[in-house]
């Protein structure tokens, strides 16, 4: 059987899931050995228009990056979205939430207004072409990958939780944020990275976008139980899930 | 099978003896401000004084994920079974009632190896609640304590435990246990106090009619306007089934390793109230609306599985999805109160 070409590329991110990849350690030498990656800026100097699977990292911020998408998509026979940034927009979304102009100028003062610094409303992959599967988190997590990949490369269709990251916090005995009257967007996230932040003291941030069907009708009433409005939630969710 | 009375003292010794012998132990204790089930190094750590643990030993007997078997893609497949012997302390009767339920579930009809065969290796030592947690309902539930299913059983009489050694698998337990003698009357007295307190006491909602009545009440409330008055703030999270000590359903997958020619088979727990779990093949989901999941996990309590098992309610009153819920919707007591109020039964 020849080895399915993999290229991986990057948009606007800060390629900690590229990274992530990397950091699969010994596992990275069985991943090469059942693929052939043909370009990875961030791993090796070889590059190539010929590829099966193309994995993007980032959203899309610029208009030429739109078609550089596009050529990428025309290239390839699978496309995958990695990482928080490519799969719901990510971090870079909140600047859809200002004026760009604005943005410009806070990001880079004077300069702001140099032609290279451009700067449209960001867009999740998704919103640009057509996205076969999706890898969700920030940063994602190395061992989903991986199973992805695998399932993948033997013609599965890889699992990916659509359910909320309540239940991971359950299984592993995490004791909820909303008991102490904190918020936590675990009941409307996507679950699969097994709830790391929770467990660690911290609420879910939404890195993991959207759990299929989130009730956000419940919000009002919900929040109302522990001295919260619906305010504070939507606060929380400008970090990864702003429009 | 025998009754004794041993100091405290002697039992932490025995509990020091169990960790030292070649089994797994297993036992509650603290958890931040919460109890856990975990695997126990020192028997100070143990804490029989426990109101509830946050998630139920069905952990042990059904592990939040377990492998299956090993299979060649396109080849053959090796089941796995899991063969360590392991004693759990400190299983509330709720807690083993479950336990009990769930034995009699995994071994009728397709007799379930990888459960029996872990529950084989399991020497259950109940003991008695020394206090109501938030939200527990067991005496409503008649499940406040229990006579059966236990290899051993553990009373706090003040002074001393009484130890009920229940089964052989106990009686193999109690030679490790040094100093205990036969139990007096006075001591039995004080174990039946503890007992007929826990009866009435471990009841912070009250169900308005006894357990054995609610299949009969949900047969005449599949259209009640409560599930979908409920169901309208459910975020179909699934932690109600998750903690639940009777909730058994299980999602099965298959994984490859790198070398893609050799996998495993696991299931992990699975929860009726997400948005998913009755999807089948094409795609199609038979529950698709909240409410409708939310009415069927109320009605696998109260109805499908005590058709199952004897009659036998599949709530055991220990609250936990009272107190996982972050809608404040999950609550059993609530729901059948309301239906109790509301429906006419002929």
């Amino acid at each position: 059987m020849t080895k399915p070409r993999v290229a991986i590329f990057d948009f606007a991110c800060c390629e900690g899931c590229q990274l992530q990849i990397v950091n699969l350690e010994e596992d990275i030498l069985k991943l090469i050995d059942v693929v052939d990656v043909v370009e990875w800026r961030e791993a090796m100097s070889e590059q190539s228009h010929e590829y099966d699977i193309a994995i993007i990292e980032g959203s899309i911020t610029r208009e030429e990056d739109e078609h550089r998408l596009e050529i990428i998509r025309s290239r390839a026979k699978i496309l995958i979205a990695l990482g928080a940034c490519a799969v719901i927009g990510g971090v870079n979304k909140m600047k859809n939430n200002f004026d760009f102009n604005e943005v410009r100028q806070c990001v880079y003062g004077k300069d702001g207004q140099m032609q290279h610094l451009n700067t449209e409303r960001t867009k999740a992959v998704d919103e640009v072409v057509q996205v076969d599967f999706k890898i969700p988190g920030c940063p994602i997590n190395g061992a989903e990958f991986a199973q992805i990949i695998r399932s993948l490369l033997v013609g599965k269709k890889p699992f990916v939780p659509d359910y909320p990251v309540c239940v991971e916090c359950k299984a592993k005995e995490t004791i909820c944020r909303y008991e102490y009257n904190q918020i936590c967007l675990g009941p409307i996230t996507r679950a699969g990275c097994g709830a790391p932040c929770p467990s660690a003291g911290w609420r879910c941030f939404g890195c993991r976008g959207m759990a299929e069907n989130p009730n956000v009708d419940a919000a009002q009433e919900v929040m109302t139980l522990y001295g919260l409005t619906v305010d504070d939630l939507k606060q929380k969710m400008v970090l990864f899930n702003s429009k | 099978m025998s009754v004794h009375t041993v100091t405290k003292e002697q039992f932490k010794s025995f509990v020091s003896a169990l960790i030292a012998s070649d089994r797994r132990v297993v036992g509650v204790q603290a958890k931040g401000d919460r109890f856990a089930f975990d695997d126990l190094k020192s028997a100070q750590d143990l804490r029989l004084d426990y109101d509830v643990t946050i998630l139920p030993p069905k952990k042990y007997v059904l592990p939040q994920q377990e492998n299956l078997l090993t299979f060649q893609v396109n080849g053959q497949s090796q089941s796995v079974c899991h063969q360590q012997k392991t004693v759990l302390i400190g299983v509330h009767p709720y807690d083993m009632a479950a336990i009990n339920q769930m034995d009699m579930l995994f071994s009728q009809g397709e007799y379930d190896v990888h459960y029996m065969n872990r529950r084989k290796q399991i020497t259950v030592i109940a003991c008695d609640v020394a206090r109501p947690s938030p939200n527990v309902f067991a005496s409503s539930m008649n499940t406040a304590t229990i006579d059966h299913g236990y290899d051993m059983l553990v009373t706090n009489i003040g002074s001393s435990y009484v130890v009920e050694v229940a089964t052989d698998k106990g009686k193999e337990l109690l030679s490790l246990m040094n100093g205990a003698r036969d139990a007096s009357q006075n001591d039995l007295g004080a174990r039946k106090a503890v007992w007929d307190k826990n009866e009435g006491w471990l009841n912070q909602h009250k169900l308005d009619c006894k357990p054995s009545f609610l299949p009969k009440l949900l047969e005449k409330s599949y259209q009640h306007p409560v599930w979908e008055e409920k169901a309208r703030l459910c975020y179909s999270c699934g932690s109600c089934n998750q903690v639940c000590p009777t909730c058994y359903c299980f999602d099965v997958q298959d994984e490859v390793n790198w070398d893609l020619k050799t996998g495993c088979r696991y299931r992990a727990w699975d929860g009726c109230l997400l948005q998913n779990f009755a999807t089948v093949a094409g795609d199609h989901n038979f529950r698709k609306k909240r409410a409708d999941r939310f009415r069927h996990r109320l009605y696998r309590k109260g109805k499908y599985v005590p058709a199952k098992i004897d009659g036998q309610i599949a709530c055991v009153g220990c609250g936990r999805c009272i107190t996982a819920c972050t809608a404040k919707i999950a609550n059993p007591v609530e729901v059948y109160n309301e239906l109790m109020k509301r429906t006419e039964i002929g």
